[in-house]
């Protein structure tokens, strides 16, 4: 489960993009196009960082398959609002797994803009990703590592991170004045985060993820519900109140293709044993 | 040279796959002529002459359909003379004639008004420019043709940017780069081709002819930036600052949904989506493709348009029982003629008068039935001719594992967005000549029109490339003054 960094030549994206915004990725010919964060970028120089944790075969086959040097086929972006750049005060920042790799640009700047911004990083041991940036970017990081119990299965290992975030935040929350919150993260945790920041009644924004095919309100593949509309993601959002949000069906959504992402890695990865023999 | 000629009333048919075979695979249904039977068929052309020639006036494009025609018979003796004759006819109205000849809605347009109606079956004018441009691609007699062509053009030393490269973009980019401008286009998806590539399956229009199509602009000089999203990746003001004129061929972008509870279920689609999965992701080939898609066993469509048609007909070749819905009755079907004899073929049914209400779900989120209101005619009629339809307060349920969603389209809110530029009701406005609020952006096709045809748009292109040369020669004069 390691991460991947990729520093890619995109002067196109690297002109635009902004802290909150996403781009769309096809690797391979016969690739799926996914959203990833730009993480960091040079205009002038024309790159973007994007980082990858293997989730699914797409990740699994760029970190398996690209080489220093090699080209990605598309790139297409910026995508997607850019988050609000405003003063907002005492700011905790959420990311839980990789949501983290996103919230990084967005606590950034939101600390160079004078907020007072605490980054939280709730994931397993192995993912831990971007803690020395993030120290030097904000006010406070703080990490939270869970091991991965092998003799637990995944949901359960899972599970162990939604606790340890849910308990972490209320800490946080109990202890000191927070006047907003951010999360990126799978729409289980989030939601579970949000149970818990309403009860202190603090503004909550949330980056939400939901499937995305074209990423440029085309499709609407992505839609959520907000505030009883019917929103897209990647052209309303990324971002939307977490007060808002029908997260039930957000989750329901989320998990609609788990069975057959299941499947076409096992398939690759069958695929490469093959290749080994 | 007249000569007497006895009428042949019956058309020559193109041959087909058979349904029970078609509905195995992502092939193309219709076979297409060879070149004795395109003979045959462009030998039932009356010839009307051009002045008159009523299938010419029925043509968004006009194209010289008596002339094209006539070449194939005039050098029957001499296939490929008389395709390259043929297609410099075409060429001359129409760069994409491999996927008008397949996609456009003939029978309302140039077949529309075809004289042999009057006495038997119209000509297949349409089959017949699809034979000349595969024939002539399969041959590379289209290539030959573009190398004639290319040395004289006469460069003009002024750009223009395209965005979009739907029907109505590269039409428009075609006809510039052969009046000598720089185009380049700026297309968001990965591919170029619109909805030609995302949205019309495989089986009716297959990719790699559309391929084909784009690769003879890119050889007449047309730049193409994929993954360029205009409205975030550059902004109309940027382009403006860059080029000369700008032309929004941006399409209908965005699905329209259906304002009821359960819309947002697991397993209903909007028809872009479950299209984009299947034709431009290829998810008929996964997991070979990394791009998944759910068809269930029972699928219910939503709408009766050419959309429509394609999404049944796709989720069809999955194996699914496909039904179409549809609030009004059949005679306001708006899809083609052969599209819907097709999907009767293929086994698809059709309930008319029955108007969604409400999308119900399984415990899992997942929709499992759709509830609809029967809906009945009224004699009097709306705005756009269509019978008024009212609910009869009954109603009816349909189990459903997927449901696709294929009632039309907004145009893309990234583009309407720019300021200064006119909308209304989403729609970008235009002058007669095009142009838009903005001065030296010109629109066309589904962003100005909400929805309608390829042919259409690419009618608007050539229309929009016309006004824009003017406006680029004034331009130019007035520099040179």
């Amino acid at each position: 489960m390691r991460n991947i960094w990729y520093r890619i030549h995109a002067p196109h994206v690297a002109k635009k993009v902004q802290p909150g915004q996403f781009v769309i990725v096809r690797a391979f010919k016969n690739g799926e196009r996914i959203p990833l964060t730009p993480v960091m970028w040079d205009r002038d120089e024309g790159w973007i960082v994007l980082i990858t944790f293997i989730r699914g075969r797409t990740t699994m086959r760029m970190a398996n398959e690209l080489k220093p040097g090699d080209e990605i086929l598309n790139i297409a972006g910026p995508l997607g609002n850019p988050a609000e750049m405003e003063k907002f005060g005492k700011i905790l920042a959420i990311g839980a797994y990789t949501g983290i790799v996103e919230v990084y640009p967005i606590a950034k700047a939101w600390q160079e803009l004078g907020n007072e911004v605490t980054t939280l990083h709730v994931t397993f041991e192995p993912m831990v990703v971007l803690k020395d940036e993030l120290e030097e970017a904000v006010g406070r990081h703080i990490l939270e590592t869970v091991p991965i119990d092998p003799n637990l299965d995944f949901p359960t290992n899972m599970k162990n991170v939604t606790k340890r975030l849910t308990e972490k935040v209320r800490e946080l929350l109990e202890k000191e004045e927070y006047d907003m919150v951010f999360m990126v993260g799978p729409a289980g945790d989030q939601r579970a985060v949000f149970n818990v920041v309403k009860e202190f009644g603090i503004p909550m924004k949330s980056d939400l993820h939901p499937i995305m095919v074209d990423g440029t309100g085309m499709c609407g593949a992505c839609r959520v519900t907000v505030g009883g509309e019917v929103k897209f993601a990647c052209i309303d959002g990324p971002e939307f109140d977490a007060y808002q949000v029908n997260w039930d069906e957000l989750i329901a959504r989320s998990g609609y293709y788990t069975d057959m992402e299941q499947r076409a890695m096992q398939e690759y990865m069958k695929a490469l044993q093959g290749g080994e023999q | 040279m007249a000569v007497k000629r006895k009428i042949i009333k019956e058309r020559v048919p193109t041959p087909e796959m058979p349904a029970e075979e078609r509905i195995k695979s992502f092939a193309e249904v219709n076979l297409g002529y060879t070149f004795e039977l395109a003979v045959k068929e462009a030998e039932r052309c009356l010839q009307c002459p051009y002045n008159y020639a009523p299938c010419i006036k029925g043509c968004p494009v006009h194209i010289d359909i008596p002339g094209f025609i006539s070449k194939l018979v005039q050098y029957r003796d001499d296939p490929d003379k008389a395709v390259k004759e043929a297609l410099n006819v075409i060429w001359a109205c129409n760069s994409l004639p491999a996927t008008t000849g397949r996609v456009c809605p003939q029978e309302d347009q140039c077949e529309m008004n075809c004289v042999m109606g009057k006495v038997g079956d119209k000509i297949n004018i349409g089959k017949l420019e699809r034979f000349v441009a595969d024939y002539a691609r399969e041959k590379g007699i289209d290539e030959e043709l573009l190398f004639e062509i290319i040395p004289k053009i006469e460069k003009k030393g002024q750009s223009v940017a395209i965005i979009g490269a739907g029907p109505a973009g590269l039409t428009a980019a075609g006809e510039l780069a052969k009046l000598g401008y720089d185009v380049t286009i700026y297309e968001a998806l990965h591919e170029a081709g619109g909805v030609l590539m995302y949205g019309i399956p495989e089986f009716r229009l297959p990719k790699s002819i559309v391929e084909s199509e784009i690769d003879k602009l890119r050889k007449l000089g047309v730049k193409i930036l994929t993954d360029h999203v205009v409205g975030r990746t550059v902004t109309i003001e940027e382009l403006l600052e860059e080029y000369d004129a700008v032309f929004i061929g941006s399409g209908a972008g965005t699905p329209r949904l259906i304002n009821a509870p359960g819309i947002n279920l697991n397993g209903i689609y909007t028809a872009n989506e479950f299209l984009t999965r299947v034709n431009l992701m290829k998810a008929y080939l996964f997991p070979e493709y990394d791009t998944p898609v759910k068809v269930g066993k029972r699928v219910v469509v939503i709408g009766a348009g050419n959309t429509a048609m394609d999404a049944a007909r796709s989720a069809r070749r999955f194996g699914a029982e496909v039904t179409i819905a549809y609030r009004r009755g059949p005679e306001d079907v708006s899809a083609r003629v052969e599209e819907v004899h097709h999907a009767k073929e293929e086994g698809i049914k059709f309930e008319f008068y029955i108007n969604p209400v409400e999308f119900i779900g399984d415990e899992n989120g997942k929709v499992k039935a759709v509830k609809f209101e029967k809906m009945k005619a009224l004699d009097e009629r709306d705005s756009r001719g269509k019978r008024k339809i009212v609910g009869t307060g009954e109603y009816v349920t349909l189990e459903a594992d997927t449901v696709i969603i294929a009632i039309g389209k907004h145009p893309n809110r990234l583009i309407v967005n720019t300021p200064g530029l006119k909308v209304e009701r989403g729609r970008i406005v235009v002058d007669e000549n095009l142009m838009t609020s903005i001065p030296g952006v010109f629109a066309g096709g589904d962003a100005i029109r909400g929805e309608a045809t390829v042919i259409l748009a690419m009618g608007d292109g050539r229309m929009a490339a016309k006004a824009i040369h003017e406006y680029l020669t004034k331009k130019r004069e007035n520099r040179n003054a």
